[in-house]
């Protein structure tokens, strides 16, 4: 039915352009160039950084710069693997934590909140999403850092430090700049998102099918656990990847906290360097013609890897709209 | 019975701990807006509005200059990003509805919505700041400009498909060509989703730091001239807060409740318009 709808749609909208006002034509033209504007933009971002990089691309390679420990300015010897390593770690810790948090605020907006509360309490963690990211480095650097140096990680220390596996985690001096911090202030970030993906997600499980389930027994956990998630997993991984995304790119509210150090480590109390902190700290500093295209190769892994993993998000999210179109 | 208690007890601990997760996540939002309030107010008054700065090290004097290359830059990022975005939207709504490419350009701008702006950034550096030889608040503006147009492209393109098709019917059936027909009725029944998006658009590159940075740069002194570097309130906060003086630190948390507040009251607004005007969300 719809299907057919759109088809009468676009025939229709086929002659309309057609039609005998000259202005037809060039309003046609217009929105057609401004809609292309950001195609445009997406290749002319590629070119511009494959351009502008291309003396660090000829001479340290692909992967001889994805793997290459080096950063340094003096010899003008670059490679990305330090800040590739700063980038993974802090991004993969803040998943770690914001996801059970963002599905739990997901799960009681949803399913527990009296009908009053759910609105307001969605829209107070939605608008953790609208403070500029400035704003997270700035309370980070000033009010997180100082309580994690004194308190949070001591704590750490003396507890998970001393266990066998995970121990050198949590091992060195605290001194709250570090991938630790930064991965709290990253999931503090990225919570909001995946916990309205999440949410949107949730409300599309059909009533009857957890009413069902109800009826044969199943406690509200169990519901949440065997129909609801299960029914909006595509959903989820869609809104985690989109997390992955966001959490990738993060510049300002890492640059304070991280300390920029191009080092890899085994603890998370070390200070780190992410791709874009390095951008960040020493783009206008880059002396050598070298140092500036190697910072730009950085900006075109930043770019095609962010790229890569969002279209994968989108692709998770178009199908589940597909798969459930639901009412909304 | 016991299994039915464990079942029980199992339900009312994990939605203790989902419950536990939405007071997690307000406590983070109290936190920060309490912190920002109090370090904020301390240093908030006329002078910080009315002066510029005074040289490193000296006590005193505002942050003129950077309100004012703050508005210039989002004033000039609104007047390029915004009519390419609602052309572009209203290009994917209409004139391309249905089609293949309609879908591939609006998945495109989805993605680009998310892309790290500090990518931005350098590529604007690459073809403005660089061939020029000179930062310039027209980089900047043009830097957030780029990060607008996929974001008011998006939103023109979802309000726009909210208004019925048979409304477009009747004014086609009056004989109206297509563009009469968009601007004077599909503009008219969309306006306020569109406005409300594109305000919502402008709170969120108000608080752009990363793109300004290799941009616009910074600039200690007062400056309406968008060819040279201009400062920005939010680049300014980041130079203030890693400097050594307590005074800059004082006026860094000064910007940054201003500019919070600011944003947020602009957010909150337009979610509420949106929400009475179209019901859902």
């Amino acid at each position: 039915m719809k299907k057919e709808a759109a088809g009468i749609k676009t025939q229709k909208t086929k002659n309309l352009i057609l039609g005998k006002d000259p202005f037809d034509l060039l309003f046609y033209m217009v929105t057609a160039v401004a809609a292309l504007a950001v195609l445009a933009i997406t290749i002319g971002i590629f070119f511009i950084l494959v351009r502008e990089s291309y003396p660090a691309i000829k001479k340290f390679g692909v992967f001889g710069f994805i793997f290459a420990k080096d950063w340094d300015p003096y010899r003008e010897i670059f490679g990305a693997a330090t800040n590739l390593f700063g980038t993974a770690v802090t991004t993969c810790l803040s998943l770690v934590i914001a996801i059970p948090v963002a599905i739990g605020i997901a799960i009681f907006v949803t399913e527990i909140a009296p009908d009053f509360l759910k609105g307001p309490i969605g829209g107070a963690i939605e608008l953790l999403a609208a403070i500029p990211s400035i704003i997270y480095g700035l309370w980070g650097f000033f009010t997180l850092a100082p309580i994690m140096a004194n308190h949070v990680e001591p704590l750490l220390m003396d507890t998970l430090g001393k266990l066998p596996l995970i121990g050198p985690l949590f091992q060195g001096t605290p001194m709250g700049i570090d991938m630790l911090t930064a991965s709290v202030i990253l999931s503090i970030m990225i919570i909001p998102f995946t916990a309205s993906i999440a949410r949107d997600s949730f409300n599309l499980t059909p009533e009857l099918v957890k009413e069902s389930a109800y009826a044969v027994g199943a406690t509200r956990w169990e519901v949440v656990k065997n129909v609801v998630i299960p029914y909006s997993r595509l959903g989820i991984f869609g809104g985690v990847a989109l997390s992955l995304g966001r959490a990738l790119g993060e510049t300002m509210a890492v640059a304070f906290v991280l300390g920029n150090n191009h080092q890899i480590t085994t603890s998370l109390f070390d200070a780190a360097a992410t791709i874009t902190v390095t951008l960040a700290n020493e783009f206008t500093e880059a002396s050598s013609k070298m140092y500036t295209a190697s910072l730009f190769y950085l900006a075109l892994l930043l770019f095609v890897l962010s790229f890569i993993i969002l279209a994968v998000a989108k692709f998770f999210l178009v199908r589940y709209q597909k798969k459930y179109p639901g009412e909304q | 019975m016991k299994r039915e208690q464990k079942r029980k007890l199992q339900s009312v601990v994990a939605l203790t701990l989902s419950m536990l997760a939405a007071l997690f996540g307000i406590f983070w939002l109290v936190f920060i807006l309490g912190s920002v309030l109090v370090h904020g107010a301390r240093a908030l008054n006329a002078s910080f509005f009315l002066n510029d700065p005074t040289p490193p090290g000296v006590t005193g004097g505002g942050m003129r200059n950077a309100f004012v290359g703050q508005l210039l830059i989002t004033l000039f990022a609104t007047i390029m990003g915004v009519p390419v975005g609602i052309l572009g939207g209203t290009f994917l709504a209409e004139y391309a509805r249905g089609k293949r490419l309609s879908h591939y350009v609006s998945m495109l701008a989805d993605i680009m919505v998310t892309v790290p702006t500090i990518v931005v950034g350098t590529f604007i550096y690459a073809i403005m700041v660089k061939p020029l030889g000179h930062f310039s608040g027209w980089a900047g503006a043009v830097a957030l400009a780029v990060i607008m147009i996929p974001v008011v492209l998006r939103t023109t393109e979802n309000m726009l498909t909210l208004v019925p098709w048979t409304l477009r019917e009747a004014a086609f059936a009056l004989g109206a060509p297509y563009y009469k027909v968009i601007i004077q009725v599909v503009y008219r029944g969309a306006i306020t989703g569109i406005f409300t998006g594109v305000l919502l658009s402008i709170a969120r590159v108000a608080g752009e730091t990363a793109p300004l940075l290799f941009t616009s740069f910074n600039n200690s002194f007062f400056s309406g001239n968008m060819n040279g570097p201009i400062a920005s309130l939010t680049v300014t906060i980041f130079q203030y807060a890693m400097g050594p003086y307590d005074d800059w630190h004082q006026q860094a948390w000064a910007a940054a409740l201003v500019i919070t507040f600011a944003i947020l009251l602009v957010t909150i607004v337009g979610r509420m318009v949106i929400k009475l005007r179209y019901g859902k969300k």
